[in-house]
């Protein structure tokens, strides 16, 4: 594990220094509401570093954080606000039609429907594979919430090859300095928001498409789609470790993937998840640290009134049953409550003071203050009787740095808390035979000292 | 030599400054309030009445499947009331599956002390373990055993977690060192807190109980136990079993027993289990007899019982049984049904099922589905059921299975007299 993450090292850092590679405060993604893109063809990397060939959405336009006409993994992100009536062009750069359908959108008209452009298919209108005809999508983004997007031809070849992302759909109100919520209502407030697009692939069917093509057949020639076997399992299409690199030009050697998936936040705030089953399996997406609240299902509060605004029907769970096709919102919090010992350790070790809101929490320094000043209950062994993961600061405190023997830790640049956020079936938290890797990542609790920021 | 004996005394200082007291090195070290001897047990329970603790030590050995062949597993076995002495003795070859069930109460500090009894099978590994309590709340890395964030035990050696208990519910715990390998390999198990309601009552506080309610198993007039601070007694029940399902791929546990190369992208279950059994072992109330090799005929695991759960449930009409549910499997989800019989769940990821406002969200059912590290709990109204055997069983119907023998797997009986 250790020789595996230590090449993150300095790719690690200096996402965290560049801020995840010039990440906004919201979801890396792509503004609307017209968005011009391309199917294309290209190759991306595995955890352990295979290329496959996949397919995928590539933006016709320059985007920050994007790479101009390079295909992607997943599709680009599309964030739309509430109520704006969005428009796709969509043109075919593959050898065989493709097309976009919006599960959970209502209304979506085509350029088939006019007799503008496209070929009628089964699900939805087809762009043909001549690189120059484009099909127009268009609905209104009548509900806020997390969305995704994929191919509805030969959908289960296509989504396998790549051809998948999401939607967010921006509320009513919504200002990503002052009024960041999923739904518009306090139950779906949020300091900081990241998506987790789960998605996996079979690397023979990408082999098999690829001798097609060399061989001048039909890609989809002899690819049994009922008899996928996955190997690979990603995140925002990157494996672990790659999930934990930086998104964009950050990460230069993974232009057709430029998302990443390195959630960070300060204890007592609260983190959105955007989860979505992209691909086949279910995935029991199981996150370290806390429970959460998940209060949104395909892009509906669980409201017991509808437009309520109150998820009165939210589930506390720790693990995030995510089913394929469908798409969750989770509120997470971390404040470190009921420990029975004090974070940032003992005031004789390290001055520090707790001054408690009604809730019983410090908002400046970070801390329970009903913990403050405990020591630590039990005695922890000799550096000589412990094995050290890479994201271990040497101190059980956090924002404290201990003493590690020469070669162990070192990722944890700020001495944050690194928590584990990973698929539970944990075969999926492999690279084809290789432990560790695939559908996993960490979570960031960073300690509220100066010089840490997160955007 | 010298540049070792420098860092050790660096380390030393820096611990020191951190005001941490070092432990022997290499020795087992069993960490326990009031418990002078170190085997785990506290002395005099009076002086501390919300301390528990408990000596786990992680290694190796065998299990029989319900087909008779002989499983290599790696896992945990109760080192609880052993001596320091005789703990890696005691430990070595002794792995259970499941786990031993961890039974814990809300407002108990909990400290539990892991040893690494070593691979007896495989001398050639020197692996780390952990504990990983599952779903605990508010975890800090230190005490949850994920090693890439965090610390893991090395072989002869003790590290004892704390946990202060402030949440009840149904939880897991399993070793999350090179999670993939040491969870398919069998080092899982349940786990749950009991809710202070037990021993408050309805209404009740610690000072002053509402002995009418307050729960049998603490002694009270109420009903047996409730599953969570419900303030009605909506969760209350009468019978409680843990049932962890779970599953076993023999080809990779056979290609560690016989050091060949793990197959990670191979891997495909062919034992479901609960509580570490196939149907018809689930049924046998006893501990199974200790595993045997077949090729000598002899104890695989110097005559140690590794299977002594039970999965078979018992109870009187018109009880509530309360199933504790959770899925370890690292390859597959599993739907159970308790067919005939009502399932109600009122938990699920260790927290009721009650939104943040305290809106009712409890179910009636006839299925629960549960990926692995998913838990939930579920009563089962025998009210209206006419007394007999009734089966609680995966509906995913090829788990139905030994391997090659054709009936049998994730599969039980609910007796009702």
């Amino acid at each position: 594990m250790t020789k595996t993450l230590l090449r993150l090292g300095h790719a690690l850092v200096a996402a965290l220094a560049l801020g995840a590679g010039g990440a906004s405060a919201v979801v890396d993604g792509i503004t609307g509401p017209v968005f011009n893109l391309t199917a294309r063809a290209d190759y991306i990397t595995a955890g352990d570093g295979a290329s496959l060939l996949a397919w995928g959405y590539a933006p016709d336009d320059a985007h920050p954080g994007h790479f101009q006409d390079v295909m992607q993994y997943p599709g680009p992100t599309m964030i739309v606000n509430e109520g704006d009536e969005v428009i796709v062009n969509l043109k075919n750069a593959l050898p065989m039609p493709v097309s976009m359908v919006f599960p959970g959108q209502s209304g979506v008209t085509t350029s088939c429907d006019s007799a503008t452009g496209g070929t009628p298919g089964a699900l939805t209108c087809e762009a043909p594979p001549d690189g120059t005809t484009t099909v127009t999508y268009t609905f209104t983004a009548s509900h806020p919430g997390t969305y995704l997007y994929h191919s509805g031809t030969r959908p289960d070849l296509q989504v396998e090859m790549g051809l998948v992302g999401a939607i967010v759909v921006r509320p009513a109100g919504f200002d990503e300095g002052t009024n960041r919520t999923a739904y518009g209502d306090a139950g779906s407030a949020y300091d900081h928001e990241y998506l987790f697009l789960l998605t996996e692939m079979d690397f023979q069917v990408h082999e098999q498409v690829a001798i097609n093509l060399m061989a001048g057949l039909p890609p989809e020639t002899g690819v049994n789609t009922a008899d996928f076997t996955s190997e690979y399992w990603f995140i925002n299409g990157r494996a672990a470790p790659d999930t934990m690199m930086a998104a964009g030009a950050g990460t230069p050697w993974m232009p057709t993937q430029p998302y990443n998936a390195m959630p960070r936040m300060f204890p007592g705030e609260r983190l959105l998840m955007r989860v979505i089953g992209g691909g086949r399996d279910l995935h029991p997406f199981h996150h370290h640290g806390n429970n959460s609240w998940t209060i949104a299902r395909d892009g509906r509060l669980l409201e017991s009134v509808p437009g309520s605004g109150n998820p009165d029907l939210a589930v506390s769970d720790f693990t995030v049953k995510v089913v394929p096709g469908n798409t969750y919102d989770a509120i997470f919090e971390w404040t470190g409550k009921g420990l029975g010992w004090d974070i940032y350790g003992t005031v004789a070790l390290n001055p520090h003071t707790c001054t408690a809101d009604t809730s019983g929490f410090d908002v400046v320094t970070r801390e329970w203050c009903a913990d403050h000043d405990k020591p630590l209950p039990v005695v922890l062994p000799n550096q000589q009787d412990l094995a050290f993961g890479g994201f271990w600061s040497g101190s059980p405190y956090l924002g404290a740095a201990g003493a590690l023997p020469p070669g162990q830790g070192g990722l944890n640049a700020n001495a944050g808390y690194f928590h584990m956020w990973h698929s539970h079936a944990e075969k999926e938290i492999t690279n084809n035979d290789i432990f560790p890797g695939g559908m996993m990542t960490m979570v960031i609790i960073e300690p509220r000292v100066e010089g840490v920021t997160i955007p | 030599m010298k540049t070792t004996c420098t860092l050790s005394r660096l380390g030393f200082l820096v611990a020191l400054a951190w005001g941490l007291a070092p432990a022997a090195h290499g020795a087992v070290f069993v960490q326990c309030p009031g418990d002078s001897n170190q085997d785990a047990v506290i002395d005099n329970p009076a002086l501390h009445p919300n301390a528990k603790c408990m000596h786990l030590s992680g290694g190796d050995g065998f299990v029989t499947m319900a087909d008779g062949y002989l499983q290599y597993i790696f896992g945990f076995s109760d080192l609880t009331g052993v001596l320091p002495e005789q703990a890696m003795s005691e430990g070595m070859l002794a792995a259970n599956f499941p786990a031993p069930t961890i039974a814990l109460k809300q407002g108990q500090q909990f400290y539990l002390s892991l040893t690494n009894a070593g691979m007896a099978i495989r001398p050639d590994l020197f692996d780390p373990h952990t504990v990983h309590f599952h779903g605990f709340p508010q975890a800090a890395p230190v005490f949850d055993g994920m090693p890439e964030g965090s610390i893991g035990i090395n072989m002869g050696a003790t590290i004892t977690y704390y946990y202060n208990l402030i949440e009840p519910g149904t939880f897991m715990y399993h070793c999350h060192m090179e999670a993939t390998e040491h969870m398919q390999m069998g080092m899982l198990g349940s786990l749950y807190v009991d809710p202070i309601q037990n021993r408050t009552g309805i209404g009740g506080s610690l000072a002053a109980p509402d002995l009418s309610t307050v729960a049998a198993k603490e002694g009270g007039a109420g009903p047996y136990g409730y599953v969570y601070n419900d303030g009605d007694g909506s969760t209350a029940f009468d019978v409680e079993i843990p049932i962890q399902l779970g599953s076993f791929d023999p080809a990779f546990h056979d290609a560690s027993y016989t050091v060949q190369p793990l197959p990670f992208a191979e891997m495909k279950d062919k034992y479901p289990m609960m509580n570490g059994r196939g149907y018809p072992d689930t049924v046998n109330s006893a501990s199974l007899p200790p595993p045997i090799d077949p090729e000598t005929g002899e104890s695989a695991n110097g005559g140690k019982v590794s299977q002594p759960v039970s999965s078979r449930v018992t109870a009187t009409a018109g009880q509530k049984i309360l199933l504790r549910l959770s899925n370890l499997s690292v390859t597959n989800f599993y739907t159970v049904t308790a067919l005939g019989l009502p399932m109600k769940v009122v938990g699920t990821g260790a927290h009721i099922l009650r939104g943040p406002d305290g809106t009712d969200t409890y179910y009636d059912t006839s299925s629960v589905t549960l990926g692995g590290g998913e838990a939930a709990d579920v009563i089962v109204d025998t009210g209206g059921a006419a007394p007999g055997t009734y089966f609680l069983y995966t509906t995913n119907l090829n788990y139905l299975s030994n391997n090659t023998e054709d009936y049998g797997g994730m599969m039980t009986e609910i007796v009702i007299n």
